[in-house]
């Protein structure tokens, strides 16, 4: 099956990539058993912020699962062939994205024991399953997509069929989770109906920034390469891709900012001056305008575009930070001595602070060694296989 | 459990019971209340007795007493710069219209028949979904075991499991038993009124009718069944979303 064995000096390299992912999962499976025997407690979580990392860590990995059937489906609607080279890559990396995301509810559970009931008894009104279903629907999609992917040739109806059917889920799948918040009398900063938008123009420059990084990575430690057509593709999609998204997030801002009501004004005023300012700033600048300059400078080298990429993926896992907290930290009913803390020592938490405890932290190692295991595991046996002459090439059967 | 155990309920006073039990109720009942923000003074009875009844241990509260201004220690002034001293009693409001009920994945949060939303804790899974949805901010989650338990047996309900969501019943262990919930009875300046929504001669929905009633956060569309009466003499509490505190 492996036809591209690492030669001997990447073998040591490889050794340690391994032992670093098991490392990192064991860790996080550690911590993970660590929290369900102690509760949630030992989260930095409270009454008033009820969610935090792990829900961060949801909402992204959903986001950058959006490349791979993009440059797929996309590609192949299009009728382009200009990233057949990646788009082996880009599948791996969307099934990688979407199997960790539906992992990462797991530890956000109080009683992952009973996770089976939402298979049992499903309740319809809540987005929580809809995600649970579509979220399904988007796996088994990527993992079929890969199926005929790997085929020698690539038989093209059902890649065809697969790209129709593939392309409206995933524009599903992201409005449904921008629905788990967006949907939330509650929650006025969630509650505007330019999210689901928002979350699929983020999902879209993730996506796919991720595609271009992993490309760039994969190309480092094997002997694939990817085509500069490839690259010169991918920066234009992201150029388009990152307008629209500073477009929507620059409209939601200013109609907010202009004319939104008082509650949703104050939870806006925590990104734009408040304790959140810092990271809201850095998400437009850095993680925004930074990269845009970058990818439309007049540098045409890959190492340009990967780091564009890397920015932006920076970029948006601020950007779910700042959506996720803006809406907590200020409940609708503010009024002293607030919403209880729910431990001993915390009695009241009127002016709520949110900070990942060490458990969180090594949760999320956890999930992101899941992550890279399952992208090395799709790269070394979906990818490399594949790459004739170190180019990943795609005979497609007509 | 042991089972020689006396309900507080049967072993009050025939007069206690008598002052306890429900107001005129309907057949079909749609369990409500009033509170009277002109007779609350801000004791925290209610909340502390709801503990108790409820074994609601520490650091979690499903009653708690806001007070109207900036914070604890800057209530509320009058234009003359005086203290003017409100409270508002807060626990779940028991919306028609329930965002919690709404998005709980696996409908441990229910309405039962009388209108009262409630939560089975054997079908929640702790995801917090319903406290992430609720406007009010009333539902509490268990954390972890507390750091001093309540004893076995202390309230008349079990206790809840850790990783699951809690919250106010309305006492509907005490409404079975035909005693008004226990924040209504325990009230020194009998600021709570409870009764039946479907009973047109109730006396809640004649306060309700006559004094000038208000429902928090009206204008998101949950339509709780837990009304506020304004004072009648002061100028009316303002309960608007968000404290502007920077």
């Amino acid at each position: 099956m492996i036809t591209t064995t690492p030669t001997k000096h990447r073998s040591t390299a490889w050794t340690i990539w391994i032992v670093l992912l098991a490392a990192g999962l064991l860790a996080g499976f550690g911590c993970f058993v660590y929290q369900w025997s102690q509760g949630l407690g030992v989260t930095g979580l409270s009454n008033t912020i009820t969610w935090g990392l792990y829900i961060v860590a949801f909402m992204f990995l959903i986001g950058i699962s959006a490349g791979g059937l993009i440059v797929v489906a996309g590609a192949e609607l299009a009728d382009s062939h200009r990233f057949a080279h990646v788009n082996r890559l880009a599948v791996v990396c969307s099934v990688a994205a979407v199997a960790t995301a539906a992992g990462t509810i797991l530890p956000d559970l109080g009683r992952p024991q009973r996770a089976w009931k939402m298979l049992a008894q499903p309740h319809v009104t809540s987005p929580l399953v809809w995600d649970m279903v579509v979220l399904a629907t988007y796996l088994v999609i990527g993992i079929v997509d890969l199926w005929i992917l790997t085929r020698t040739p690539v038989p093209a109806k059902p890649l065809r069929i697969m790209a129709i059917v593939s392309l409206p889920v995933a524009i599903i799948v992201h409005s449904v989770t921008a629905w788990i918040f967006g949907l939330l009398v509650a929650r006025p900063f969630w509650n505007t109906p330019l999210l689901a938008p928002l979350f699929i123009s983020s999902a879209l420059v993730s996506g796919t920034a991720l595609v271009v990084c992993t490309a760039f990575v994969t190309e480092r430690v094997t002997e694939y390469r990817v085509g500069d057509e490839v690259y010169a593709g991918l920066r234009r999609l992201l150029v388009w891709f990152v307008a629209a998204d500073m477009f929507l997030l620059f409209t939601e801002v200013m109609t907010t900012f202009v004319s939104g009501g008082p509650d949703h004004r104050t939870q806006l005023d925590i990104l734009l001056t408040g304790r959140l300012s810092p990271v809201f700033w850095s998400e437009i600048t850095f993680g925004a305008l930074v990269p845009f300059a970058l990818l439309l400078s007049r540098s045409k080298r890959r190492a340009t575009v990967a780091v564009a990429g890397t920015l932006l993926i920076l970029g948006v896992a601020a950007k779910r930070i700042n959506i996720l907290f803006a809406a907590e930290f200020n409940p609708l009913i503010g009024l002293a001595p607030g919403i209880p803390g729910g431990r001993p020592g915390q009695e009241f938490r009127p002016d709520e602070i949110y900070l990942p405890s060490w458990v969180e932290i090594g949760v999320l190692i956890g999930i992101t060694s899941f992550f890279l295991s399952i992208v090395t595991l799709g790269v070394q046996r979906a990818v490399l296989p594949h790459a004739r002459h170190g180019r990943d090439t795609m005979t497609v059967s007509h | 459990m042991s089972d020689d155990r006396v309900s507080p309920i049967e072993a009050l006073p025939v007069a206690s019971r008598a002052y306890g039990t429900i107001d005129r109720h309907s057949d079909h009942p749609r369990w409500g209340m009033a509170v009277d923000l002109e007779r609350c003074v801000g004791c925290w009875s209610c909340a502390v007795i709801c503990k108790s009844e409820n074994a609601v241990p520490l650091g979690m509260w499903w009653n708690r007493i806001l007070t109207v201004g900036a914070s604890l220690d800057a209530p509320a002034t009058d234009v003359h710069g005086r203290h003017d001293l409100h409270w508002v009693p807060l626990a779940c409001q028991h919306c028609d219209n329930a965002p919690c009920q709404k998005v709980c994945p696996t409908s441990a949060t229910w309405i039962n028949d009388e209108g009262l939303v409630l939560v089975n804790q054997d079908d929640c899974i702790g995801c917090r979904y319903c406290m992430a949805a609720c406007p009010y901010g009333v539902r509490v989650f268990n954390w972890g075991d507390s750091e001093f338990p309540v004893p076995e047996g202390t309230g008349m309900v079990a206790t809840r499991p850790v990783g699951s969501v809690e919250k106010c019943t309305m006492c509907v262990h005490r409404l079975a038993e035909d005693q008004i919930p226990s924040c209504v009875w325990s009230c020194p300046a009998q600021a709570r009124v409870f009764g039946d929504l479907n009973a047109p001669e109730s006396r809640l929905v004649e306060m309700l009718e006559s004094r000038n009633a208000e429902v928090l956060l009206e204008e998101k569309g949950t339509h709780p069944k837990v009304s506020y009466l304004q004072p009648r003499r002061r100028r009316p509490i303002q309960v608007t979303a968000t404290d502007v505190s920077s």
